[in-house]
């Protein structure tokens, strides 16, 4: 015998006629595409109206291919408030049995429900059923499984099933709180999602308390208006699975999180006015390891806000423009992840255009369970300079968790075409419309080199300081040189002057010498007398410039009294030159001790006459 | 061999970009294709280029300040620092030079308080550089020895007009002097002058890595070289801080080289 097996369920939905589409919706599905000869299906058929009275009639489709085992059938209401005004939602869900009567293709037809006098049909499934006792093929309830869910743009991760490991142990009412993956990177985001499982009549719920979810930055994604519950088989038992929440959660740091359990009071019974009783029901804590963002390779700088899978582009508007007019420069970011912790890159200083304040725009929205936003930043540019510009590209670096590394998004750089404004085109504008060629900046590099020279200065050569010391030693060498010649070339008469003295007394020692011999007996008294006149004489002539030997003695007188000299000294020097006068024409007329008297005197009047020389 | 590759490298990367040397400015071939790989924006290759020219021991200004350029354009402030005052300690007239040096300055991180010490040192430093040392200390040798010529003449045989020109020559010899003294002062407080070329670099009490630190100091901060010990450097900030920084952390605006060359 074979059974189904699984929950898959083939579900079709409903053509609806257009006036009535808001206010009724009618399905159909089968919980397998294909069923053993000896087998069953199970065909649930849903019709849902805006009314709090009104039901829909329902009429079976033709079922010739089928036997009907069973047939059930529940109704519940939901009450909810939409824009103001309370709105009921009546659903009415039949449950048919079904048995195949013959092999191969089969088919079940369209189900008609009439509301308010409109009929409404449901398309045909098709059924294919096997040989007694063959398994269904596991393809052939993927296939009939409900529409997959649509691509994640986390593929590489796993995204966990939130009754995986779900165990209500025959409860009838369980709060299951999962999310979508147990270990995400900080910034990435994970989907928490509550359900309330169920295998008796829910008919509302009240008081729902979601945990706080601190360390989170959390986005709605789904918040139901009313309980639409899905059929689930855990352990074996059948349970209605109804959504009650679904979150985006981004984890703001890493490590161990947990989520504190929610709580929900549910309502159970048939409709309003059936509800029997209230029971409150909280979920399980759910524990989150939280990754940090990989140091491998990370990008200096970067910003742990840029988790996700982020575009960049960059435009302006207008690319041509006259100087002194405004263009809006807008980089937009967009893609999935928390739009709010993005961290975009700025427009550097441009030479040539001032920049105003930039303004920032964020924009976020849930696509197929995924937070995606848009981030716009707008700034105002003002060229001032005409000719080409270009703003450059912008780069950012971003951790993508489905790549798990990090890329660099950029735009393209942007060429603006600057050209002068109109001469009156200033008149009135904020912006004078002038080619405004301010200072800085970098400058443009040289083309041409040329080489230097990096001699040490003159200062610190070796030859600097010799070098000024030569004028002043060679002034100083001219003037010596000049010295010594003088010094060399002595006047003859000068220098009898000099000598006069040291003459005389060579003199008086040659008529001392004289003296000796007349004492031995052998000299002459006149040669004595003659020296010693010859000393004086000379000297006179020598030393005073008096030429004794020409001049009478009054005349020799007047002259040494010219001269200065005293006139004792005068009359004695008179004197001495008479007596040695006659000494030397008188024979025998000195003897010996009036001759060493007369050598004294005359030595002592040398001395006598240097004294008036040298005063004069 | 290098010379080649590098020139080759630079040339393709031009070749890439569009953009090539005017003919009139060609001189040396891998100077330009330096030049053609700045202008194409592939500043990696200018740099790889001017440093080979460097290391060939090439001194000039224009490859100073180009080097300087391509080294701020890479957000080196450090390395465009250096160079740039190389630029100008080769050429003081360099506007180029002197402009760029002042974009460099305006991003650095190192803001000084408080600069009276040695603020005046850094005036004077820039006042007495573009003095003309060089024909200034010939000027006062030549006329020195002139005016001393001539004084020995005017002793020999004294001439109103020797004298008078003797006089001239020894009041131009001390103007020469004075000029002479400025750029010599100016010349040795460049010789000191050196800026941070490592992204940031502690300053400590002692040349040691255990002394204790109380300021940074980081690229493109021009200081004063004081003193050298144990692969530290004693510097000296313009406003007075002092500190032991790690020898390699910063670079002489007059390298070794520089100093004991001769003609080039």
């Amino acid at each position: 015998m074979s059974r189904r097996i699984g929950s898959a369920l083939a579900a079709l939905l409903v053509a609806s006629a257009a006036p009535a589409a808001e206010e009724v919706q009618v399905s159909a599905r089968a919980d397998a595409d294909e069923v053993a000869l000896d087998g069953t299906l199970n065909l649930q058929i849903k019709a849902t109206v805006s009314s709090k009275g009104d039901q829909a009639d329902l009429t079976l489709p033709d079922l010739k291919d089928f036997d009907v085992v069973s047939r059930s059938q529940s109704e519940q209401v939901a009450f909810t408030f939409l824009n103001g005004s309370p709105t009921f939602r009546r659903t009415t869900v039949t449950t048919v049995k079904l048995a195949p009567r013959r092999e191969g293709q089969l088919a079940i037809e369209s189900a008609r429900v009439t509301y308010k006098g409109r009929t409404y049909t449901t398309q045909p499934i098709a059924i294919r059923a096997l040989p007694p006792g063959q398994a269904p093929a596991p393809k052939a309830r993927a296939q009939a499984a409900p529409p997959p869910p649509l691509p994640d743009p986390f593929t590489e991760d796993v995204t966990l099933d939130p009754f995986q490991d779900a165990h209500p142990q025959s409860r009838d009412l369980v709060l299951r709180a999962s999310v979508d993956r147990e270990r995400p990177f900080v910034g990435q985001q994970i989907t928490y999602s509550l359900y309330l499982l169920a295998r008796v009549n829910v008919s509302g719920i009240d008081k729902l308390q979601l945990p706080r979810l601190d360390g989170f930055w959390s986005e709605e994604i789904e918040a139901p208006q009313q309980l639409v519950g899905e059929a689930r088989i855990i352990d074996g038992v059948p349970y209605r699975a109804f959504l009650l929440r679904k979150r985006a959660l981004f984890p703001l740091r890493a490590g161990k999180v947990e989520v504190e359990p929610a709580e929900v009071e549910v309502m159970t019974g048939f409709g309003m006015l059936f509800s029997r009783s209230s029971t409150r029901r909280a979920s399980q804590p759910v524990t989150l390891d939280v990754q940090p963002l990989p140091e491998a390779r990370k990008p200096a700088g970067f910003d742990a806000g840029n988790v996700g899978s982020w575009t960049l582009t960059a435009s302006v508007d207008p690319v041509a423009v006259a100087v002194g007019q405004p263009v809006t420069f807008k980089l937009v970011a967009q893609g999935r992840g928390n739009v709010r912790n993005l961290a975009l890159p700025k427009l550097g200083q441009i030479p040539g255009l001032r920049a105003y304040d930039a303004t920032s725009n964020d924009k976020e929205s849930v696509d197929q369970g995924q937070v995606t936003g848009t981030r716009t930043v707008e700034q105002l540019l003002v060229p001032e300079r005409t000719g080409a510009m270009e703003i450059p590209s912008l780069s950012m670096d971003v951790f993508d968790p489905a790549q798990k590394g990090y890329r660099a998004v950029r735009t393209d750089p942007i060429r603006l075409e600057v050209h002068a404004a109109p001469a009156n085109a200033s008149v009135g504008s904020q912006v004078p419309a002038q080619n405004l060629l301010a200072a800085g900046g970098l400058r443009p590099i040289r083309l041409r080199m040329t080489r230097a020279s990096v001699e040490a200065p003159p200062w610190t050569r070796g030859w600097f300081w010799p070098l000024l010391a030569v004028g002043p030693v060679a002034v100083a060498l001219v003037a010596g040189a000049g010295r010594l010649r003088r010094l060399l070339a002595r006047d003859p008469a000068e220098e009898r002057v000099k000598k006069a003295r040291s003459a005389a007394r060579a003199r008086l020692r040659g008529a001392e010498a004289l003296l000796e011999e007349q004492r031995r007996g052998n000299g002459s008294a006149s040669d004595f007398h003659a020296e010693v006149a010859r000393a004086l004489t000379g000297y006179l002539a020598d030393k005073q410039g008096i030429e004794a030997a020409g001049l009478t003695r009054e005349e020799l007188g007047r002259a040494l009294l010219d001269r200065g000299h005293p006139p004792g000294t005068v009359r004695a020097v008179l004197g001495v030159l008479d007596e040695c006068d006659r000494a030397r024409f008188a024979p025998g007329g000195a003897d010996l001790p009036s001759q060493e008297a007369r050598l004294e005197r005359a030595g002592r009047l040398l001395g006598e006459l240097e004294k008036v020389r040298r005063g004069a | 061999m290098t010379r080649l590759a590098l020139a080759a490298l630079c040339a393709a990367s031009a070749a890439r970009a569009g953009v090539s040397v005017p003919p009139e400015a060609r001189g040396n071939p891998l100077f330009d294709q330096a030049n053609a790989a700045y202008l194409s924006g592939d500043t990696s290759r200018a740099v790889a280029g001017y440093e080979a020219l460097l290391e060939e021991g090439l001194v000039s200004p224009e490859l100073e300040t180009n080097l300087g350029a391509a080294y701020l354009r890479q957000g080196k402030r450090g390395l465009a620092g250096l160079h740039l005052e190389r630029a100008l300690f080769l050429d003081p007239s360099d506007d180029d030079a002197r402009a760029n040096l002042l974009e460099v300055r305006r991003g650095n991180v190192d803001k000084l308080e408080g600069e009276t010490e040695d603020a005046g040192t850094e005036v004077l430093s820039r006042v007495l550089a573009p003095l003309p040392g060089r024909p200034a200390a010939v000027a006062l040798v030549a006329l020195w020895t002139l005016g001393w010529g001539l004084l020995a003449a005017n002793s020999l045989r004294p001439r109103a007009s020797v004298g008078t020109s003797a006089a001239a020559c020894f009041i131009l010899a001390g103007a020469a002097a004075l000029v002479t003294a400025g750029s010599a002062a100016a010349h040795r407080l460049t010789l000191r002058r050196a800026v941070v070329v490592a992204q940031a670099a502690p300053a400590r009490e002692g040349p040691s890595d255990r002394a204790a630190s109380h300021f940074e100091v980081h690229e493109g901060t021009a200081l004063r070289i004081e003193d050298e010990d144990h692969g530290f450097r004693r510097v000296k900030l313009a406003n007075g801080l002092t500190g032991w920084v790690p020898a390699a952390a910063v670079e002489p605006v007059v390298p070794a080289g520089w100093s004991n060359q001769h003609r080039l």
